[in-house]
C-alpha cells in the first residue's frame, strides 16, 4: 500500500514538477540574459490563468488554444515593460529593477481585478482520466505535461538551431564580445526579457491545465516563491536547469508527503516543505550554482 | 406663582439644560471605522462584508431615520481602508482609524487571522471591536473585553451538520477530517473532531494542509487509501475549489463532502460546475432562509432591520453591481443592527456601556438570531446547511429552515 502510494505521488510529483519548471523558465532567462530578478514573476503567471479562463469560457475554445494567445499577450508585454523601464534600470542598482518587476505585479493584479472582479474563477476542461491501479491521472494534466515538456523542447532547439538563439546565448556568455561581433545586444535584452514573460505567460495556461480552479488576481504570490526555488535548485540562471529544478522540486514535495506520512504525530503537507527547503539549502551550500550550470 | 408652579418650572429647566448639555456632547454622527479586505487573498469576502455594512448603513439613516441616542437620532458613517488581507496592514490602519479618524466603534475585517491581529490594538485603546467574519473560537480565549462576534464560532460550524448525517445513516462510521493550517480551519476542525466523537464516528484520517495551496494530491491520494464514509474540510473558496476538483479528478467519493467557506459561495459551482453537486457546506447565512419580522414577532423576538429582498435590493444599490449578497455581506450588516440595538439600548457611545448593553441583547433580523456569551462569542445564531443538487443551492438543514431534502449518499463524480 505504502509503495503504491509512493509511486502514485512520485508520477504526480514528474507531473507538476514539468509544470513547475515550464513556469520558471521564464524567471531563468529573464536572470540569464540580464541579471533582473522578476519579483512580479506569479503576477505574469497569473496573467496566463486568466487568459486559459477567458478563452475556454468566452470562446468556447481547449485551453490548449489559450497557449498561443498567452505567449503572444506575454511578449507584447514583455516588449512594453522592456521599453517603458527595464532598458532604463539595467545600469542602475539592483534594487531598481527588482522595484520595477515588483511594481508590474501590482499593476497586473490591480489591473486584472479591474476587469475580471476579484471573484476566484475556474473551468471545467474534463477530458477524463487514466485509473493506473495505483493512481488516477487526468488526460488534462498529462496534457499539461506533455506541453511543459514541448515547449521546453522548443526552447532548446530555438536556443541551438537559429541564429536568434544563438545571439542570445553569446550575450549571455560575453556581451561585449558579442557587441564587437555584430550582435545588437540591447535588440537581444528586449528579445529575452520578452520571451521570458512569455513563456511564464503561457505557463500560466498550463498550470490551468493541471489545476483549473482558484484563478484570482492574487494567485501569483505562491508561485513566484516556488519559481525562485526551481530556479536556485536548478541554477538560477539557466532555464534548462529550471525546467530540471522543477522536476526535482515536484519529486521532492509529492514523494516525501508519502514518507512523513508514515511517522506518527507529524503533519506531512508541512515537513514536505521543510524537506523541500531543507534539500534546497543543501544544494545551496554544496553546488551554489546550482544542479545544472546556466547555458 | 405657585410654590408647585415654581418647582415643576425649576424641574423643567433643569431637565432640558441637562438634556440640552448631553445632546451638545453628542457627535453629529456616528462613525464605523473598518480596515477591509479589498485586495489580497480575501478581497471577494472583503467587497461582501462592505457592500453588506453600507447595505445596512442605509437602511439605518433612511428607513430607521439613525441611531437613537439621548433623543436625538444620529446618523451612521462608515469609513474603511484596504488593509491588503495583510495583518500588518490591520494593525496600523487601526490605530489610524482610531487616533486619527476619530471613529466611535470598529468593525473588525474578515478572516480570524486579520481579526486576532486587530484584537489587541482595539483593546489597547478600549473601543468596541465588531467582530463580522472571524469565526475563530480563540479569539474570544483571550480575554480581549471589546470583542464581539457576529458570524457564528467555528467550532460549531459542523455541528448540524454531523447531527443531519448520523440521523441520515447511523450505518456511516468513518470520517474523514482534512483541513487548510490556519487559525480559523483549525477551530472548525477541532469542533468537529469533537462532536463527531460525541455522535461515535471513528476518525479515520486528520490531516491539514498549508494555507497556500496549489496542488492536494498527495493528501488526498493518502485520503483515499481511508475509505472513509464521509469528508469533512476545507478552509477557504480557492483551496475549497482545488479540494473538490482533485477529489473528482482522484475518483474519490464519499457518501458526503462538507466544505466550509467555499461551497455556499456561487463561484464554487461556477467553476465546478457538475463536480459541485451533491457537495455541501455550513452557511451563517443563505438566500432563502425563512426569518421575517412576523415570525419573530409571533415568538416574541426582538426584529431589526430590512426583510431579506430588501436587503438584497440594498446590497446591489450599495455595490452597484447586480451580485447577489452572500454570507460575508449578511454578517458583516448583522454586526452593524446589532450595534444600532446596543448604543440605543446604553443612550450611550462610550464603548463600555455599548459593550455592557451587548451582553444581554438578543435579536432577530434577516440574518437570524444573535445573542453573545460572557466572552463576547456568538451564541444566538444557528449555522445552516447548504447542498449544490442540479447546480441550484439548496438549504437542506436545518429541518426549520431547509428549502429542499438532503441528496444521501451524494452523486459518483466519474
Amino acid at each position: 500500500m505504502i509503495l503504491e502510494q509512493l509511486a502514485g505521488n512520485l508520477l504526480q510529483g514528474v507531473v507538476l514538477g514539468t509544470v513547475y519548471g515550464m513556469a520558471t523558465m521564464g524567471l531563468s532567462l529573464i536572470f540569464g540574459v540580464l541579471k533582473v530578478v522578476n519579483v512580479g514573476h506569479g503576477a505574469f503567471i497569473m496573467v496566463g490563468a486568466f487568459t486559459s479562463f477567458a478563452v475556454f469560457e468566452y470562446l468556447g475554445l481547449s485551453p490548449v488554444f489559450a497557449i498561443p494567445v498567452a505567449f503572444g499577450i506575454g511578449m507584447a508585454l514583455g516588449m512594453i515593460f522592456y521599453y517603458s523601464s527595464i532598458r532604463r534600470l539595467l545600469k542602475g542598482p539592483e534594487l531598481a529593477s527588482l522595484l520595477a518587476t515588483f511594481s508590474f505585479g501590482v499593476i497586473l493584479e490591480e489591473g486584472i481585478k479591474f476587469l475580471f472582479t476579484s471573484d476566484f474563477r475556474g473551468f471545467n476542461w474534463d477530458l477524463g482520466k487514466i485509473d493506473m491501479g495505483f493512481t488516477v491521472l487526468p488526460y488534462a494534466k498529462v496534457a499539461a505535461c506533455l506541453g511543459s515538456v514541448a515547449i521546453a523542447v522548443l526552447l532548446y532547439l530555438w536556443f541551438n538551431k537559429t541564429r536568434a538563439g544563438m545571439a542570445m546565448r553569446s550575450v549571455v556568455e560575453d556581451g561585449v564580445g558579442a557587441r564587437v561581433c555584430g550582435v545588437n545586444v540591447d535588440w537581444m535584452y528586449a528579445l529575452s526579457f520578452s520571451l521570458g514573460i512569455g513563456l511564464t505567460v503561457a505557463s500560466g495556461v498550463l498550470l490551468t491545465m493541471f489545476v483549473s480552479v482558484g484563478i484570482h488576481p492574487y494567485m501569483g504570490g505562491e508561485y513566484t516563491l516556488k519559481a525562485f526555488v526551481v530556479a536556485v535548485l536548478g541554477g538560477l540562471a539557466s532555464p534548462y536547469g529550471a525546467f530540471f529544478g522543477g522536476l526535482v522540486f515536484g519529486l521532492l514535495e509529492n514523494g516525501s508527503y508519502t514518507l512523513f506520512a508514515q511517522i506518527p504525530g507529524l503533519e506531512p503537507f508541512a515537513m514536505t516543505r521543510f524537506f523541500s527547503f531543507l534539500i534546497l539549502l543543501l544544494i545551496l551550500l554544496l553546488r551554489p550554482t546550482g544542479l545544472l550550470k546556466a547555458k | 406663582m405657585k410654590k408647585t408652579t415654581f418647582f415643576a418650572l425649576t424641574l423643567s429647566a433643569a431637565f432640558f439644560c441637562v438634556a440640552t448639555a448631553f445632546a451638545a456632547d453628542l457627535p453629529q454622527k456616528i462613525v464605523i471605522g473598518n480596515p477591509e479586505a479589498l485586495s489580497g487573498t480575501h478581497a471577494k469576502a472583503g467587497e461582501q462584508a462592505i457592500g453588506g455594512v453600507k447595505a445596512i448603513i442605509k437602511w439605518v439613516n433612511t428607513v430607521n431615520g439613525g441611531v437613537k441616542v439621548g433623543g436625538k437620532k444620529l446618523p451612521l458613517e462608515y469609513k474603511y481602508y484596504d488593509c491588503e488581507s495583510k495583518k500588518e496592514a490591520v494593525t496600523s490602519l487601526l490605530e489610524r482609524l482610531i487616533t486619527s479618524d476619530k471613529v466611535h466603534f470598529i468593525l473588525a475585517p474578515y478572516s480570524s487571522p486579520l481579526t486576532l491581529a486587530g484584537a489587541p490594538v482595539a483593546e489597547k485603546y478600549g473601543i468596541l471591536y465588531m467582530d463580522h467574519g472571524g469565526a475563530s473560537d480563540k479569539i474570544f480565549t483571550q480575554g480581549f473585553r471589546y470583542a464581539v462576534q457576529t458570524i457564528g464560532p467555528g467550532s460549531r460550524y459542523h455541528v448540524g451538520t454531523l447531527d443531519m448525517l448520523k440521523k441520515k445513516d447511523p450505518a456511516a462510521k468513518r470520517l474523514a477530517l482534512a483541513y487548510k493550517d490556519d487559525e480559523f480551519a483549525r477551530s472548525v476542525m477541532d469542533g468537529a473532531e469533537a462532536h463527531a466523537k460525541k455522535l461515535g464516528y471513528e476518525i479515520i484520517f486528520k490531516r491539514t494542509y498549508p494555507a497556500t495551496v496549489n496542488d492536494l494530491t498527495p493528501l488526498l491520494s493518502d485520503l483515499k487509501a481511508s475509505k472513509p464514509d464521509i469528508v469533512i474540510g476545507g478552509g477557504h473558496l480557492a483551496d475549497g475549489q482545488l479540494f473538490t476538483q482533485q477529489m473528482a479528478d482522484l475518483g474519490i467519493n464519499p457518501k458526503a463532502l462538507s466544505l466550509v467557506a467555499a461551497v455556499t459561495i456561487p463561484a464554487f459551482q461556477t467553476a465546478l460546475k457538475g463536480k459541485a453537486d451533491g457537495v455541501m457546506g455550513p452557511s451563517h447565512w443563505e438566500y432563502g432562509v425563512t426569518f421575517s419580522k412576523e415570525k419573530a414577532r409571533k415568538a416574541g423576538q426582538v426584529w431589526i432591520g430590512p426583510s431579506q429582498d430588501e436587503f438584497v435590493k440594498l446590497f446591489k444599490d450599495a455595490i452597484g453591481r447586480d451580485l447577489r449578497p452572500e454570507y460575508h455581506a449578511a454578517e458583516a450588516g448583522a454586526a452593524v443592527l446589532s450595534l444600532v440595538l446596543a448604543v440605543e439600548k446604553a443612550a450611550s457611545l462610550d464603548s463600555d456601556k455599548v459593550r455592557a448593553a451587548m451582553g444581554d441583547l438578543k435579536f432577530t433580523s434577516f440574518y437570524g438570531g444573535w445573542a453573545i456569551d460572557k466572552t463576547g462569542k456568538q451564541v444566538g445564531h444557528d449555522m445552516i446547511d447548504a447542498q449544490w443538487q442540479n447546480g441550484k443551492l439548496v438549504i437542506v438543514g436545518p429541518e426549520a429552515a431547509s428549502t429542499g431534502a438532503l441528496l444521501y449518499p451524494k452523486p459518483t463524480v466519474k
